[in-house]
C-alpha cells in the first residue's frame, strides 16, 4: 500500500472510532472494551513496526508493556510523581531497557533475536515476583492493588465515567499511530524495506542496519512502555498474570488478522480481535482453545490479513476494469 | 556437604541428559528447515499426557509398552502437523514469522485443550524403576540412572540414524545444502516433515521421562521450550554437538544455581549466561553462520 | 532423448525463458553458449525439475516430463551438475558420492558406479574420507561431476564446468566430458571457456535474452562472424 492510502485509511478508521461513544457512551462495559481496543491497537502497531517493517523477530512486546505499567505505577506510587508524567518516565525506562536488550541481540540473526526477546518475557515474571521485584516495589506475587488514578490539570479520570477516559486513550492512540506512520513514511521506512529485501545490498548503500534497528527498537519500546503506564493507571491494579501466554497470543492474533507489515492493519485487527475475544468469553475455558484454533486457521487462510485481502480484491478489480 | 554436591551434580547430569535429547530435536528442525517451533513445549506436555492416558489402559503396565505405543503416535502427530500447518506456509513471504505464529496458535490450542481435558491439577506417572543405590548419605535412585541412560541412548540412536541410514544422510544433506539435496533427488518436503516428526518424538520422550520426576501440567511446556531454546542458541543453532555440550552445561548450571541461590534465580542466571555468550560469540558455542 | 517445445520459465515474476525449443538426441553432446545471465542455467534447471514455474512441453524419451520434480527426474536418469557445485560441505567425499546415488534407480548400481567414478577421478579415491569443504576448486569440481555420475544418469546437464578452475585444468574437463559421453551418456553442456568442448559438440545452441538465437553445427557457427567472435573466442 502506498503512503497516501495508508494515511486515508488511518484517518477513516480514527474518524469512525471517534464517533463510537455517541452510540455506546452510556454503556460502561462497552466503553471499557473500546478502551482496551485502543490500548492494544498501539501495542500491536508497535510490534508490527518491529516485525513487519523492520523485519526483527522481536517477541518482547508484552514484556515491555508490563515493564512500562509496573514502572509507571511504582514511580507515581512511591515518589509521588503525577501519573501523567510518570507514564512518560516509564516509557523512557522501557526504552532504556529496550536499548539494553537490543544492543547485544540486534546484531544476531533472526531466530536468536526471537529467542533473546522471548526469554526477556519469560524471565520477567520470576523477576517481578521474586526478591528483586519486591525490592523495587512490585508487590511480589500479590501484585499492585492500588495505583494512582490518572489526573490532568486537576481533573481525575475514573472508570466510572469512561467517555473522557476513552478520548484520552483515543488521543494517545492517534498520536502514536501518527508517529508510526511518520516512521514508515520517512527514510527509516525506506531503509527497512531495503534491509528486508537484501541486507547485503542495503549495507552497500550505506544503510547501517544496526543503527536503524536499535532506533526503532527504542522507539517502539518507549511507546509500548508508555501505553503500559496509561493502562496501569486506568485499571488501577497490576499482576504478573498479564505475562501469561494468553495476552501474548491475543496480540499475535491482532497481527494475523490485520496483516503483518500492513499498517494500519494492526489497528483494525485490534478492534476485531478484542471484540471477538469478549464475545467468546461465554465459552469459558474453551475460549483460548478457540483463539488458538483461530490463529492456526487464519494464518493458513488469510496470509496477509484483512488489509492484504482488501489489497488483493482491489488489484483484482483494477485488472478486470483494464482488461 | 560432599554428598549434597554429589546430589547437585547428579541432578544436573540427569536433567542435562534429557535437555540434550530435547534440544537436539529443536536444533534439528531449525538446522534442516529454518522453521521455528513455538509449540515444542506443548509437544513435551503432549508426550507426558499420552503416557498418562496409556497407563490408564488396562493392558498397559510397563514403560516398554508405553514407549512402543507413544513413539508412533508422536511420530504421526509431528508429521501431520508439519504437512498441514508448516509446509503450506513455506512458499509465502515472511514465512518464518508465519510459522512462529501458527505454532504459537497451536501451542495455545493444545495447552488449553490439556487444561480442559485433564484439568489443571498435576498428573504424575509411576516411576519406571524402583529402588536405589545407597551408601551412607549418598543416594541415587535407579529411576534417575534409567532416565539418564535412556536419554543418552536416544541421542546415540539418533546419531546412528543420521550417520548410517539413507534417510539420516538425506536429513544432513538438506541441512547442509538444500539446493544440493534437491539436485541429487532428495525429496525435500518429505525430509522437512520427517525431521519435524522425529523432533516431536524426541521432545515427547523427554516429556515422558521428566514427568516421572516433575509431574505433568497443561502449561508446563513453556519452561521447557525456553530451556531448549536457550540451549540451542547457547550451543549454536543447528549444531547438534553444540546443543549436546550446552545441554549439560545448562543442566549443571541450573542445578548449582538452584541449590545455592534458589530456584527463582535459575532462569535469570541462564539468561545472563546466554546473553554473555552471544555477545562474545554471536553464533553460539559451535554454530556456523548460514 | 530430450526435447523442449516452446518452453517458458519464470522466477517469481521474472520471465526468463521465452519459447525455447531444442532437442538433444541419444548419445549426443550438445553445447549451449550465450552471454551470462541470459538463461542458460535456467534451461538446464528447467529440464531437471529445479525451476518452480515452467510452461510448454518437455519430453524425455517421448515421455512428457513437464512439471515433474527433481526426485522423479533423477530417478528416471536426468541429473543436473551445478555450476556452483552445490556439494555437502561438512560431509566426506564418499558421503557426497553416496548421496549422489540417492535415487532408487541408482542404489543397486552404487558399487559399480563408485568404481567407475574412481577410475575416472583417481584423486577422489585417495581422498574418500576428506571433507568436501576442504577440497580445492578443481577437486570440488571433479567431485560435483562424480556425484552427478553416481546417479546412474543417462542424461546429464552440466552447467559451466570450467567455473573457478585454473586454465590448465580446462583441458582435463574436456577430456572427462569426452570419456563420459563415451560411456553412452547423453550430454547437454553449458560452457564457453573451453573451446575444446565445442569441438566435441554434435550441435550448438546460442541463447540470448531467453531465446534461442542460433542452432546448428560448429561449422555453421564458425561461418557466422558474430558468433565466432563472441562465443567461440576465435
Amino acid at each position: 500500500m502506498d503512503h497516501k492510502r495508508i494515511t486515508i485509511l488511518l484517518a477513516v478508521i480514527w474518524a469512525i472510532v471517534a464517533l463510537l461513544p455517541l452510540f455506546f457512551g452510556g454503556t460502561n462495559f462497552i466503553m471499557h472494551i473500546l478502551i482496551m481496543c485502543l490500548i492494544w491497537s498501539v501495542v500491536a502497531s508497535c510490534w508490527d513496526l518491529i516485525m513487519g517493517f523492520a523485519g526483527i523477530f522481536s517477541f518482547g512486546q508484552v514484556a515491555f508493556f508490563v515493564m512500562g505499567s509496573y514502572a509507571s505505577a511504582i514511580i507515581s506510587g512511591q515518589f509521588g510523581i503525577p501519573p501523567i508524567f510518570a507514564v512518560f518516565i516509564a516509557g523512557g525506562i522501557t526504552a532504556a531497557i529496550g536499548i539494553l536488550v537490543g544492543l547485544p541481540c540486534l546484531k544476531l540473526k533472526g531466530a536468536y533475536i526471537a529467542l533473546v526477546t522471548f526469554a526477556v518475557h519469560m524471565i520477567l515474571e520470576p523477576v517481578l515476583k521474586g526478591d528483586i521485584g519486591r525490592a523495587i516495589g512490585t508487590g511480589g506475587t500479590r501484585g499492585l492493588l492500588t495505583i494512582e488514578p490518572m489526573t490532568i490539570f486537576g481533573y481525575t479520570f475514573t472508570t466510572a465515567s469512561p467517555v473522557p477516559y476513552f478520548y484520552l486513550f483515543f488521543l494517545v492512540a492517534v498520536v502514536c499511530s501518527v508517529i508510526i506512520l511518520v516512521v514508515i513514511k520517512s527514510h527509516w521506512g525506506t531503509a527497512f524495506l531495503a534491509l528486508k529485501d537484501s541486507q547485503e545490498f542495503a549495507i552497500c548503500l550505506g544503510v547501517s542496519a544496526f543503527k536503524y534497528k536499535l532506533m526503532v527498537f527504542a522507539l517502539t519500546s518507549f511507546l509500548t512502555g508508555m501505553m503500559g503506564g496509561f493502562y496501569a493507571h486506568y485499571v488501577g491494579m497490576l499482576s504478573t498474570r498479564m505475562l501469561g501466554i494468553d495476552l501474548f497470543v491475543t496480540l499475535m492474533v491482532i497481527l494475523v488478522i490485520g496483516g503483518v507489515g500492513k499498517f494500519p492493519g494492526a489497528v483494525i485487527g485490534a478492534f476485531i480481535t478484542i471484540v471477538v475475544n469478549e464475545l467468546l468469553s461465554p465459552l469459558g475455558p474453551y475460549r483460548p482453545i478457540t483463539m488458538g484454533a483461530m490463529v492456526v486457521v487464519l494464518v493458513l487462510l488469510l496470509p496477509d490479513g484483512i488489509v492484504g485481502l482488501f489489497e488483493r480484491l482491489f488489484s483484482k478489480n483494477k485488472h478486470s476494469i483494464t482488461h | 556437604m560432599i554428598f549434597e554436591i554429589a546430589d547437585v551434580i547428579i541432578s544436573g547430569l540427569i536433567n542435562g541428559s534429557v535437555y540434550a535429547l530435547m534440544a537436539v530435536g529443536l536444533t534439528l528442525i531449525y538446522g534442516v528447515s529454518k522453521a521455528f517451533n513455538f509449540a515444542y513445549g506443548s509437544f513435551y506436555s503432549l508426550g507426558g499426557y499420552i503416557a498418562f492416558l496409556l497407563f490408564g489402559l488396562s493392558f498397559i503396565n510397563n514403560y516398554f509398552l508405553v514407549f512402543l505405543l507413544a513413539v508412533p503416535i508422536l511420530l504421526v502427530f509431528g508429521y501431520f502437523v508439519e504437512k498441514a500447518l508448516v509446509a503450506p506456509l513455506r512458499k509465502r513471504d515472511d514465512w518464518e514469522i508465519k510459522v512462529m505464529m501458527i505454532t504459537l496458535g497451536l501451542a495455545l490450542f493444545l495447552d488449553n485443550s490439556f487444561q480442559v481435558i485433564f484439568g489443571s491439577r498435576m498428573k504424575s506417572l509411576p516411576p519406571f524403576l524402583e529402588g536405589s543405590f545407597e551408601a551412607g548419605d549418598f543416594y541415587l535412585s535407579h529411576q534417575d540412572v534409567g532416565i539418564f541412560f535412556l536419554s543418552i541412548g536416544g541421542i546415540l540412536m539418533f546419531r546412528w540414524f543420521l550417520n548410517n541410514t539413507r534417510t539420516g544422510m538425506s536429513v544432513r544433506a538438506v541441512a547442509q545444502n538444500p539446493a544440493g539435496a534437491q539436485i541429487v533427488g532428495i525429496p525435500k518436503e518429505f525430509v522437512f516433515a520427517a525431521t519435524f516428526a522425529i523432533s516431536t518424538v524426541m521432545v515427547g520422550m523427554g516429556g515422558i521421562l521428566l514427568a516421572q520426576k516433575y509431574f505433568i501440567t497443561p502449561m508446563g511446556g513453556w519452561d521447557i521450550l525456553v530451556k531448549a531454546w536457550v540451549i540451542t542458541a547457547f550451543g549454536g543453532m543447528g549444531s547438534i554437538r553444540g546443543g549436546l555440550y550446552a545441554a549439560f552445561i545448562v543442566g549443571m548450571l541450573e542445578s548449582f544455581v538452584g541449590w545455592y541461590f534458589g530456584m527463582t534465580w535459575t532462569l535469570i542466571v541462564l539468561f545472563a549466561v546466554l546473553l554473555t555468550t552471544l555477545a562474545v560469540r554471536p553464533q553460539g558455542l559451535m554454530g556456523k553462520w548460514g | 532423448m530430450i526435447k523442449l517445445v516452446d518452453v517458458n520459465a519464470y522466477y517469481q515474476d521474472f520471465h526468463v525463458l521465452k519459447n525455447v525449443s531444442l532437442e538433444v538426441k541419444k548419445g549426443q553432446v550438445v553445447v549451449m553458449l550465450g552471454p551470462n545471465g541470459h538463461g542458460k542455467s535456467t534451461v538446464l534447471k528447467s529440464i531437471c525439475g529445479l525451476v518452480e514455474k515452467v510452461t510448454g512441453l518437455m519430453e524425455y524419451e517421448s515421455e512428457n516430463i513437464t512439471g515433474m520434480g527433481s526426485e522423479k527426474l533423477v530417478n528416471m536418469g536426468i541429473t543436473y551438475i551445478a555450476e556452483n557445485r552445490e556439494l555437502f560441505p561438512q560431509m566426506t567425499v564418499l558421503e557426497n558420492l553416496k548421496l549422489g546415488a540417492y535415487s532408487r534407480s541408482a542404489r543397486s548400481h552404487e558399487k559399480d558406479n563408485l568404481e567407475k567414478v574412481f577410475d575416472l577421478f583417481p584423486r577422489l579415491r585417495d581422498r574418500q574420507s576428506q571433507s568436501a569443504a576442504t577440497m580445492s576448486g578443481g577437486e570440488a569440481r571433479m567431485l560435483a561431476i562424480a556425484r552427478g555420475l553416481m546417479s546412474n544418469a543417462r542424461f546429464l546437464a552440466i552447467d559451466e564446468p570450467s567455473l573457478g578452475l585454473q586454465p590448465n585444468l580446462r583441458d582435463e574437463v574436456a577430456k572427462i566430458i569426452k570419456q563420459i559421453n563415451a560411456q553412452g551418456i547423453t550430454l547437454l553442456v553449458v560452457e564457453q571457456n573451453i573451446p575444446q568442448i565445442t569441438t566435441l559438440a554434435d550441435k550448438l545452441y546460442v541463447l540470448e535474452e531467453g531465446r534461442i538465437s542460433f542452432e546448428g553445427s560448429r561449422e555453421d557457427a564458425l561461418g557466422n562472424d558474430h558468433l565466432k567472435e563472441i562465443f567461440l573466442g576465435m
